[in-house]
C-alpha cells in the first residue's frame, strides 16, 4: 500500500497542493500565474487541477488493490464522517466530524488515514449533493487532517489524549485558514479594504491581506470548530481510541493472505 | 413530433447533466452582468422545474440560499468594511472607525458608495449564479449516479464510496437507537461528554457490521479477479509520476517569473495528461461487467451542446472584451445586454426540451392528465 512510488506521488500532490493553496503568496510579481490571476482564471485552473490530482492519487493508493475489509471499514468510517457532517449542517463551525477524524487517523496511521479523510469529505458531498469546485480541496484538505493524526509521535494514555486535543484544535484552525484561500483570489475587488487579494503584489502585502481577511470573516467560524474538536477528542477521545483499535485488531490488516501452491499441497 | 425531440421517458446520463451545469456555470464565470445572470439562474432554475425526476432530493432550493447569503455578506462587508471600487456618488456615511497606522488600508465606516455597493451585488449575483448551476446539476443528475462511471482504477474508491453512502443513513438511525437506549437509563443530558458516548458504541457496531460486509464481499469473489497485468500496472504507476512532477513543474514554472516560458503551461498541460492517461491505461483491461449502463444518445447529445454553447459564446465575448459583459463600474450605467450572449444563454433552456422526462415525473404527468380529462368528460 505505501511503496516508494506512493510516497512520492503523496509528496508531489502536497506540492501541487501547496501551490493550489497558497499561489496567492507564492507567485511571483511578474509571473504567469499573477497575469492570470487578474482575471479570475488561476482560481479556475487550480481547481480543476485539484479534481485531478485528488484522482490521481487516490487512484495510485489503491493501485496495488485494497482488500474488502480496507474496503469495508475506510467505507463505514466514511459515512460515520460523512453523517456527523450532515448532522451539524448549518451550525455555524460546529463540526463534529474533524474529531472523528482525528482519533481515526490516529488509529489507522498515515496512509490509510489520508483515504480516509478524503473520502469522509467525498461521503459527505454525495450525501448532501453538495458536490462543486470545492469538494477536490476539501477532499486533500482533510486528507491531510488525518495524515497528520497518523503521523504525530507514539504515545500512549494521558500525553495521547493531550497530544490529540492540541492537534484537533490546531486543525479545526488550520483547516479553516487553508480552506478560505481556494476562493479568496476569487473575491477580488468585492472583498473589504485592505483585505483583498492583489495580482503580483508580492507576498507580504497579500498576507497581510489575508491575515486580516481570515480575521474579519472566518476567524467567528474557525474557533468554534477547533474548541469543539479540542473538547471533544479530550473528552472521548480514550474510549474511541481503545473502540477503533480493538475492532481493527479484529480486521487484522497485516495478516497478508497466501495462498498456497496446490501442487506442493498434493504431494 | 419525432421520436427524437420526444423520446421515451428515462433519466438522462448523468454525464450529460454534468457538462450541461459545468458549461452553465463556466459562461457565469465569465460575466459581471447581471441581467445575464439572473437570465442563467432563470434558465437552470425552469429547466430543473421541467425535468427534476420526482422524489429526488432539490438541492437547487439550498444552494439558492446559500447564494442570496453570500450576496447579503458581500453588501454588509463591503457597506462596513469598503472595498476595492472607489465611487463618487456616496450614498451614506458611517462614523468612521480611527485605526492606528499600522493596519494600513484597513478601514471600517466611512462613506458607502454607490459604485462600491453595486459591484459587490454583481460579484455576489456572480456567485450566487454559479452555485445555482451547481445546485441545478445536483438536483436534476445526483452525484451517486456518476459514481457508475469512476474508471476501473478508481473501483476501489468507489467501492468504499458506496458503501459509506450505504451506511450512512443505518448510522443515523443507530445513534438515535443508543441516544434512546441512554435516556431510558435516565441520562438524558446534551453534553459533549454525551455524545462522545454515543458514538463508541454506535461506531463499534458500524465496524463489526464492517467485518460481516467484508466477509460477504469476499464471499462473492470480491477482490479476486486477476484484473490488471504487472506491465499495465507499472506502466499506469510511471504515467501517474510524470504526470504529477509534470505538473509539480510546470507549476513552480507558472510561479517564477524567471523561469522560461516552456517550463509553465506546456509541461503542466504535459503533465495534466499524463496523470488523465494514467487513470484510463488502467482501467482499458477491465473485464468487469455493467449493470444497465445509461445509453449516450442523441438526447446527450443535445443537453451537452446546451451547456457548452454558452460556454463557449461567453468565453470568446470575454477574450474579444464585448459590451455587456463586464458593466461599466465608475460612473454607475444600465448595462447593456446583447441579444447574441441572451441568445447563447437561450440555448441552454433547450435542455428542458431536448432531455427525456425522468420516468417518475412522466408517470405522474400522465395520471393527472387522465384524471383531468375524466373531470372534463364527467363534467
Amino acid at each position: 500500500m505505501s511503496s516508494w512510488r506512493t510516497r512520492v506521488v503523496m509528496v508531489l500532490v502536497l506540492l501541487v497542493g501547496v501551490a493550489a493553496f497558497g499561489w496567492p503568496f507564492l507567485a511571483s510579481p511578474d509571473s504567469e500565474l499573477s497575469q492570470m490571476g487578474h482575471s479570475t482564471d488561476a482560481s479556475f485552473l487550480f481547481v480543476a487541477l485539484m479534481g485531478l490530482m485528488a484522482l490521481a492519487l487516490l487512484a495510485e493508493m489503491t493501485s496495488g488493490g485494497v482488500d474488502a475489509k480496507t474496503v469495508a471499514v475506510l467505507g463505514v468510517l466514511a459515512a460515520a464522517g460523512g453523517s456527523l457532517r450532515v448532522l451539524s449542517a448549518g451550525t455555524a463551525g460546529l463540526e463534529p466530524m474533524f474529531f472523528l477524524l482525528v482519533v481515526a487517523g490516529r488509529v489507522l496511521g498515515a496512509s490509510l488515514g489520508f483515504l480516509l479523510g478524503a473520502l469522509a469529505l467525498l461521503a459527505s458531498a454525495f450525501l448532501t449533493a453538495g458536490v462543486g469546485p470545492w469538494t477536490p480541496f476539501q477532499m486533500i484538505a482533510a486528507g491531510w487532517v488525518c495524515l497528520g493524526a497518523g503521523l504525530l509521535p507514539a504515545a500512549t494514555g494521558r500525553r495521547e489524549r493531550w497530544m490529540l486535543t492540541a492537534y484537533g484544535l490546531v486543525c479545526g484552525l488550520a483547516y479553516g485558514v487553508v480552506m478560505n484561500l481556494w476562493f479568496w483570489p476569487f473575491l477580488g475587488d468585492s472583498a473589504p479594504a485592505g483585505a483583498g487579494f492583489v495580482p503580483g503584489g508580492g507576498a507580504a502585502v497579500n498576507l497581510g491581506h489575508y491575515a486580516v481577511f481570515y480575521v474579519t470573516t472566518s476567524l467567528a467560524w474557525d474557533l468554534p470548530r477547533g474548541l469543539l474538536t479540542a473538547a471533544l477528542t479530550l473528552l472521548a477521545s480514550g474510549s474511541l481510541l481503545r473502540a477503533l483499535r480493538r475492532s481493527l485488531r479484529q480486521a487484522r490488516f497485516d495478516a497478508p493472505v497466501v495462498f498456497a501452491d496446490p501442487a506442493q499441497r498434493s504431494l | 413530433m419525432s421520436p427524437a425531440l420526444h423520446p421515451l421517458p428515462r433519466l438522462l446520463h448523468p454525464a450529460a447533466w454534468w457538462l450541461w451545469g459545468v458549461g452553465l456555470a463556466v459562461a457565469a464565470s465569465r460575466t459581471l452582468n447581471p441581467f445575464l445572470l439572473l437570465l442563467i439562474v432563470a434558465v437552470a432554475t425552469w429547466v430543473v422545474l421541467e425535468r427534476r425526476e420526482l422524489g429526488s432530493s432539490n438541492a437547487l432550493v439550498a444552494f439558492l440560499v446559500i447564494g442570496l447569503v453570500a450576496i447579503g455578506l458581500r453588501i454588509v462587508m463591503v457597506t462596513l468594511l469598503g472595498g476595492g471600487v472607489t465611487g463618487r456618488v456616496v450614498l451614506v456615511r458611517l462614523p468612521e472607525v480611527p485605526l492606528p497606522d499600522w493596519t494600513s488600508g484597513v478601514r471600517i465606516g466611512g462613506p458607502v458608495t454607490l459604485e462600491g455597493t453595486l459591484f459587490a451585488v454583481y460579484q455576489g449575483l456572480q456567485l450566487a449564479t454559479i452555485l445555482a448551476c451547481l445546485g441545478a446539476v445536483n438536483a436534476l443528475a445526483s452525484p451517486r449516479r456518476l459514481l457508475r462511471y469512476v474508471p476501473a482504477t478508481l473501483y476501489e474508491i468507489g467501492t468504499a464510496v458506496v458503501v459509506a453512502l450505504t451506511f450512512a443513513p443505518q448510522l443515523v438511525e443507530d445513534a438515535q437507537r443508543v441516544r434512546t437506549a441512554r435516556r431510558l437509563r435516565g441520562h438524558s443530558s446534551r453534553s459533549l461528554a454525551e455524545l462522545g458516548r454515543i458514538a463508541v458504541p454506535v461506531l463499534v457496531g458500524a465496524l463489526e457490521r464492517s467485518l460481516d460486509l467484508a466477509a460477504s464481499m469476499e464471499s462473492r469473489g470480491y477482490g479476486r479477479a486477476v484484473r490488471r497485468t504487472a506491465r499495465s500496472t507499472r506502466l499506469a504507476g510511471v504515467l501517474t509520476l510524470v504526470g504529477v512532477g509534470g505538473v509539480v513543474v510546470g507549476l513552480y514554472g507558472l510561479l517564477d517569473g524567471t523561469s522560461p516560458l516552456l517550463l509553465g503551461m506546456p509541461t503542466l498541460a504535459l503533465g495534466v495528461a499524463c496523470a488523465a492517461a494514467a487513470l484510463l491505461v488502467g482501467a482499458r483491461r477491465d473485464p468487469r461487467t455493467h449493470y444497465r449502463r445509461d445509453p449516450w444518445g442523441l438526447s446527450e447529445w443535445l443537453v451537452a451542446a446546451a451547456g457548452v454553447v454558452p460556454a463557449v459564446v461567453m468565453i470568446v465575448a470575454g477574450t474579444r472584451h464585448w459590451d455587456g459583459i463586464v458593466p461599466q463600474q465608475v460612473p454607475v450605467e444600465l448595462p447593456a445586454v446583447p441579444l447574441v450572449l441572451v441568445a447563447a444563454i437561450l440555448v441552454g433552456a433547450t435542455a428542458a426540451w431536448t432531455a427525456p422526462v425522468p420516468p417518475l415525473l412522466a408517470r405522474s404527468r400522465v395520471a393527472r392528465t387522465t384524471s383531468a380529462q375524466r373531470e372534463l368528460v364527467a363534467s
